[in-house]
């Protein structure tokens, strides 16, 4: 996805055997750009503060010059380490297998790119920058949280794999893009921005607002207040859909447009 | 025996008319005294603005409408957080802090008793509890009566001394402070999704107007010689042109008080609109403060607004509805049998929109066209109008001709055709914000008996030393100086005791609850009327015995009995 | 002896009209509740003593010896677990919520497994309330969507809405219409005037279809939704629009069917299109007695209901992740504090089993299916029965719990008092 001669320092984190594995990691000092002053950071394991050399082997390849030239690699069991990226603005972090929840929150530029599985709210209240997960991702992948009135503002998210329920919540603009199916309610409250559902999906869009969602699977239980406007080819979708306006029960302006081979 | 000495304070007490004169303060087990032993501890005010601790007369921190705005809203409380620190529990909540937060920021900025702005008295257990968890300030609560059914029934009858009796059994028993009326029968319309658009508009099925609702209460408050007056919200709270309404209320109020007002009306901005519509909406703050300026016995408080996020939280539930038709953001609402309603929804107050910059202008314009300070007091109608941490900005700004022009460059281009602010010369002094922030709401509280809002020989040592040399400072130029000044106190100090330092909260607090007790004459007294009681648990959903406030809820509570007028 | 208008512990309606008959210090009679009541007062065994876990069987132990020993526990844990809350009254939840800052744990109560939906959609679009009298006293119209009150909420019924006389509603059930929707035709849709039966899972649909139709807008909706006929729904949109007052209660039905929180929200906001027309109201028919006023005290200190985690340092709140059903799952604490609650019987297996695997304390005065999972149980007084204190009804509205009789137990605030003293002591602070 990027080259690597554009990349002047590499930070490899590989995490160590702990006693109490189950317990959760919030590393969201875990930023390119925190790299920048050395490896000196600090993490929470529980309410415990751990220094970032406690749960990880540490190695560092080259000479770190700005931030937008540090990659974070993130290798071993990382499936419980949550808030990685967080607020990230620059540079890069690839996780080789899975990631804890809150990654790549808040992220207002550079990249992510996750080998494995990411848990739930990848993503979560994006501005801007670049995720891209090669397995499945958890409840409210690029949602916004609890009470806001917007969600991702921008940016892209792209996952591989399928997608959990809530997906998109919220969604107020740039892009999400599931190649695989969402689970219940993808797209609901959408206001903004362009959600396309590679698989199928349930209830999408309840809700809905505004912004533009794409479902080239099947849906089940469309919700019943969407207005059917019209059946439209999508060249670069290379299917036909059925164009629908709503949600009418919200005064929403959104469209959602269904592969009509998708409706069961 | 605990003693304290506060030395080179420049002190401002309006109440004993001291003005800017360098002493010390001597402090005796909470009390200001004569002088103190060699031994007392010391703290030096290096020639520093001491006032007494600050009073706030109207804001809404504790009880059932308040909490509910809490917990409706995680994106606040996520917004306003704070970490444990020191004696500091965690805090969350920005517009609407939880408790503990309220009380360090009220602490920080030297604010030693605040009066909660509406408490409905079926729900007053959950206000008391909530009063125990904001430890530093004194607190007492505005009792909801605009909605109250035994009351409209009395009032419908004009039998003044039943009002008054009911007012004082139900105050007795739910530990109140004073009457509050907020939107009068409209609260009560509401219960049915309507609303009253004249103070002479009866009330649906009640047979009573909002006129006749303000008047008996006003004759059975002072029958009954309650410590504050009546305090009350205008019907028709911001809509364009209410200012009508609020000028036929003024109208209505008689001078029956020779120690206080005999009307406090709150957040006045909200009711001095003029126009027909948002779009031809105009300041009429000249004609509210020449109403007022009459009128020695009406105290108003500003409800100024400040730009920015906040939450607004009203017993006023049609008014708050309209609001949610407007801007459909998130609301709430909790309309409470047979007494009262109230409502809650964010709002943004925004310099883009018009609207929102007459709001901003109208309520500085009320505070600096009101000739006495004692009449037209500080505040925002916490959190309404703006976040009570937002105070010394308004402080900045009524005394600063320089801060307000400013600051109404960046306003909408045509505010100046619907306002007067930018042609209003006047600065407030050192003198006049003391009144407006603590001695005028200690007097129209009834409060300084209780030794509230003055230094003198025998008062309650609540003391703000700010960081601010008044003798060196011009607040006409050096309004930052002001502002930074009043927002973090070196010492607050609460009933002798130091209990914040530079902004840190440094002891566990102990706090008072102050509540009124009227007695009536036996013979009209509503506890024994079986009519009364037979109503009461036909109509309400809990016991009449399981409704008073065990004592157990006010560890430190201070009773203030009053007694009938011969 | 018989005490008047004692308040009953036991589901959200906290009726305090109770006549409960003692002799000595023995609860003989309960008139005036429900059969619920009646067990609640006259209840169970109680556990005699803290007894705590050994290789061979269970110890009793003194109260000192199990104070020191449940903080102990505690303040080794690096994500301790503080869950339950429910069953007791305000002090207490006051002081769980203490002990969870100071320890750097996460304090989550029934909300949720129950109404936690609820309150993330009113999170979302706020709620449009009011109290009980309310209700009482001008609703004509009743609604009870996914919620079985005959049964779960005995006298909802006859104190609050169907069969209360009101002020404007003297004629009772002759001058309400009570609407019944429900996925199977329960007790309660027998007694009432119109059931709409829905398809299981299928409320969100039939809530906006409501919504577009009180809109206006029904000519968008097909001809059948979620099971329910298109006629049907205009006939109880038509039914809403003209009440003079109209009262939603909702339960489980709609909280823990799928899509949870945003059924609830659909609900709100059908309520909020409802009064553009007349007076509308929702409120969520709360399960246990006094879970709502551990959101009020956790929210007034907090900042928030419920699954508060403190780990950080300041208040952090995400149910999916701080809540006690997820963190239980993944298996993340590594000690629990349950105070009056019973999770063994109460959350899915797969979290419960957790708790038997790291050391739990109960707090609880009776042998419950939590007893085998914990290390260590301290009995109390039953908050209403021999403790007094403040609990909150479904409607907010705040009533103190009548001690009827005195017992030897401590009370549980008294108990979470002295473990938060020790854990200060012990951090030396």
């Amino acid at each position: 996805m990027y080259q690597d001669g554009s990349v002047t320092v590499r930070v490899i984190l590989e995490t160590k055997q702990r006693s109490k594995p189950f317990l959760p990691v919030e590393a969201e000092s875990i930023i390119p750009r925190n790299f920048l002053k050395g490896t000196d950071l600090t993490v929470y394991e529980g309410n415990k503060e751990r220094a970032l050399s406690e749960m990880f082997w540490i190695f560092v390849e080259g000479t770190a010059v700005s931030p937008d030239k540090v990659e974070v690699v993130l290798k071993g069991d990382t499936a419980r380490i949550k808030r990685v990226g967080e607020y990230m603005d620059t540079g890069s972090i690839r996780i080789m297998g899975d990631i804890g929840m809150h990654c790549g929150n808040f992220m207002s530029g550079g990249l992510i790119e996750i080998g494995g599985n990411a848990d739930a709210w990848l993503g979560r209240e994006m501005l801007d920058g670049s995720i891209i997960c090669h397995g499945n991702a958890g409840h409210y992948c690029a949602s916004g949280y609890r009470g806001e009135k917007h969600g991702m503002k921008g940016g892209r998210v792209e996952v591989m794999g399928n997608a959990g329920d809530f997906c998109a919540e919220y969604l107020t603009g740039g892009e999400v893009y599931i190649h695989g199916s969402c689970g219940d309610m993808g797209g609901v409250e959408m206001k903004g921005g362009m959600l396309v559902i590679g698989g199928d999906a349930t209830r999408p869009c309840g809700n809905m607002k505004d912004g533009t969602c794409v479902i080239l699977g099947r849906v089940q239980e469309m919700i019943p207040t969407f207005e059917r406007i019209e059946r439209r080819v999508l060249p670069e979708w290379k299917i036909t859909a059925d164009v629908y306006k709503g949600d009418v029960a919200n005064r929403g302006k959104g469209t959602l447009m269904v592969n009509t081979s998708g409706l069961v | 025996m605990t003693e304290l000495l506060v030395k080179n304070a420049c002190v401002f007490d309006p109440l004993n008319g001291i003005s800017m004169d360098v002493m010390d303060i001597s402090i005796r087990d909470g009390r200001v005294v004569e002088s103190v032993s060699a031994t007392a501890e010391v703290i030096d005010a290096h020639g520093c603005l001491t006032l007494p601790g600050g009073i706030d007369s109207h804001s809404h921190v504790c009880g059932t409408k308040v909490n509910f705005g809490r917990y409706m809203s995680p994106e606040d409380m996520r917004a306003g957080r704070t970490a444990r620190r020191g004696k500091m529990h965690v805090t969350s909540g920005y517009y609407v802090p939880t408790t503990f937060g309220n009380s360090y920021r009220y602490s920080t900025m030297g604010y030693t008793t605040v009066l909660e702005g509406a408490m409905a008295p079926l729900e007053a257990r959950h206000t008391h509890e909530e009063f125990t968890a904001t430890p530093h300030q004194d607190m007492m609560a505005n009792t909801l009566f605009d909605g109250n059914w035994a009351i409209m029934e009395a009032v419908q009858k004009r039998d003044v001394k039943r009002a008054a009796a009911i007012v004082a059994w139900t105050l007795s028993a739910v530990k109140g402070y004073s009457i509050k009326l907020t939107n009068p029968g409209g609260t009560e319309a509401w219960g049915w999704g309507e609303d009253l658009t004249s103070i002479h508009e009866p009330v649906p099925n009640f047979n009573v107007t909002p006129a006749e609702i303000i008047t008996t209460m006003i004759a059975a408050n002072e029958f009954l010689h309650l410590p504050h007056s009546v305090h009350l919200h205008c019907n028709n709270l911001g809509k364009p042109g209410n200012y009508q309404t609020t000028l036929e209320t003024f109208d209505l109020v008689p001078d029956r008080n020779n120690g206080r007002q005999t009307l406090y009306a709150t957040h006045v901005q909200f009711h001095a609109y003029g126009g027909t519509t948002w779009r031809n909406i105009s300041s009429k703050s000249e004609e509210i403060a020449h109403s007022v300026n009459a009128k020695p016995q009406i105290v108003m408080d500003m409800g100024q607004i400040m730009f920015g996020r906040t939450m607004t939280m009203t017993a006023d539930g049609p008014m708050e509805f309209n609001l949610y038709c407007l801007h459909h953001n998130k609301w709430s609402n909790h309309d409470v049998e047979l007494e009262t309603g109230s409502g809650i929804i964010p709002v943004l107050y925004s310099k883009k929109s018009l609207v929102n910059c007459v709001m901003w202008a109208i309520g500085l314009e009320l505070a600096l066209l009101t000739k006495n300070p004692y009449q037209c007091l500080l505040a925002t109608d916490n959190p309404n109008g703006a976040p009570f941490v937002k105070y010394p900005e308004i402080i900045g700004l009524l005394m600063s001709k320089r801060y307000r022009d400013e600051e109404f460059a960046t306003l909408h281009n045509d505010t100046g055709q619907r306002t007067i602010i930018s042609s209003i010369e006047r600065e407030m002094d050192w003198n006049e914000i003391a009144i407006m922030t603590r001695a005028g709401q200690a007097k129209a509280l009834g409060i300084t008996p209780q030794g509230k809002g003055h230094l003198g020989v025998g008062a309650e040592a609540d003391i703000a030393i700010y960081p601010i040399r008044c003798r060196n400072v011009d607040p006409s130029t050096e309004y930052r100086k002001v502002i930074e000044g009043f927002q973090k106190t070196m010492y607050t100090v609460k009933r002798g005791r130091i209990i914040a330092r530079d902004g840190e909260v440094i002891v566990e607090g102990a706090n008072s609850t102050f509540w009124v007790n009227p007695s009536v004459p036996e013979e009209i007294s509503v506890a024994t009327d079986p009519e009364f009681v037979r109503k009461f648990e036909e109509y309400y959903t809990v016991r009449m015995g399981n409704y008073p406030v065990q004592d157990v809820y006010l560890p430190r509570g201070k009773c203030i009995r009053t007694e009938v007028l011969p | 002896m018989i005490i008047k208008d004692a308040v009953c512990p036991f589901c959200g309606c906290l009726c305090d009209d109770l006549d409960v008959e003692i002799d000595g210090q023995k609860i003989i009679r309960v008139q005036n509740g429900c059969t619920l009541a009646e067990s609640t007062f006259t209840g169970s065994t109680r556990l005699q003593a803290p007894i705590r876990r050994t290789a061979s069987g269970w110890e009793m132990i003194s109260y000192d010896d199990a104070i020191t020993d449940a903080a102990d526990i505690l303040l080794s844990s690096d994500r301790p677990l503080l869950y339950g809350w429910s069953s007791t009254h305000g002090e207490t939840q006051s002081f769980g919520v203490h002990i969870a800052e100071l320890i750097g744990g996460v304090i989550d109560n029934t909300s949720t497994v129950c109404h936690g939906p609820s309150i993330l959609a009113i999170q979302e679009v706020g709620h449009p309330g009011c109290t009980l009298g309310q209700v009482k006293n001008r609703a004509d119209v009743i609604i009870y969507w996914g919620c079985n009150p005959t049964e779960a909420h005995p006298r909802h019924m006859s104190r609050y809405t169907t069969f209360a006389t009101g002020f404007f509603v003297p004629e009772a059930q002759r001058g309400r219409t009570v609407i019944v929707v429900d996925t199977r035709r329960t007790e309660s849709a027998e007694i009432a005037d119109e059931f709409i039966r829905i398809k299981r899972g299928g409320d969100y649909q039939v809530l906006s279809a409501l919504r577009a139709i009180v809109r206006g807008k029904g000519n968008v909706i097909p001809n059948e939704v979620a099971g329910v006929s298109r006629e049907q729904l205009i006939r109880i949109a038509e039914i809403c629009k003209n009440a003079k007052f109209g009262a939603i209660f909702f339960g489980l039905g709609l909280t823990m069917s799928a899509g949870k929180y945003k059924n609830v929200r659909n609900a709100i906001e059908l309520t909020d299109e409802l009064n553009r027309h007349t007076k509308f109201t929702i409120s969520p028919l709360r399960g246990h007695a006094n879970v709502y006023g551990s959101n009020e005290v956790f929210t007034w200190i907090t900042g928030y209901p419920y699954a508060v985690d403190f780990a950080r340092g300041i208040a952090f709140y995400n149910p999916g992740e701080t809540t006690a059903v997820d963190i239980l799952r993944r298996g993340e604490c590594d000690a629990a504090l349950i105070v009056a609650s019973d999770p063994g019987a109460h959350l899915p297996h797969s979290a419960a089993a957790h708790l038997a695997k790291i050391p739990t304390i109960l707090i609880d005065p009776h042998q419950t299916a939590t007893t085998p999972l914990c290390r260590l149980q301290i009995p109390c007084t039953i908050a209403g029965i021999d403790a007094e204190g403040t609990a909150y009804r479904m409607d907010g509205v705040p009533i103190r719990y009548k001690k009827i009789v005195e017992s030897s137990y401590p009370d549980d605030a008294d108990l979470l008092r002295r473990i938060h003293d020790r854990i200060l002591e012990v951090k030396g602070v």
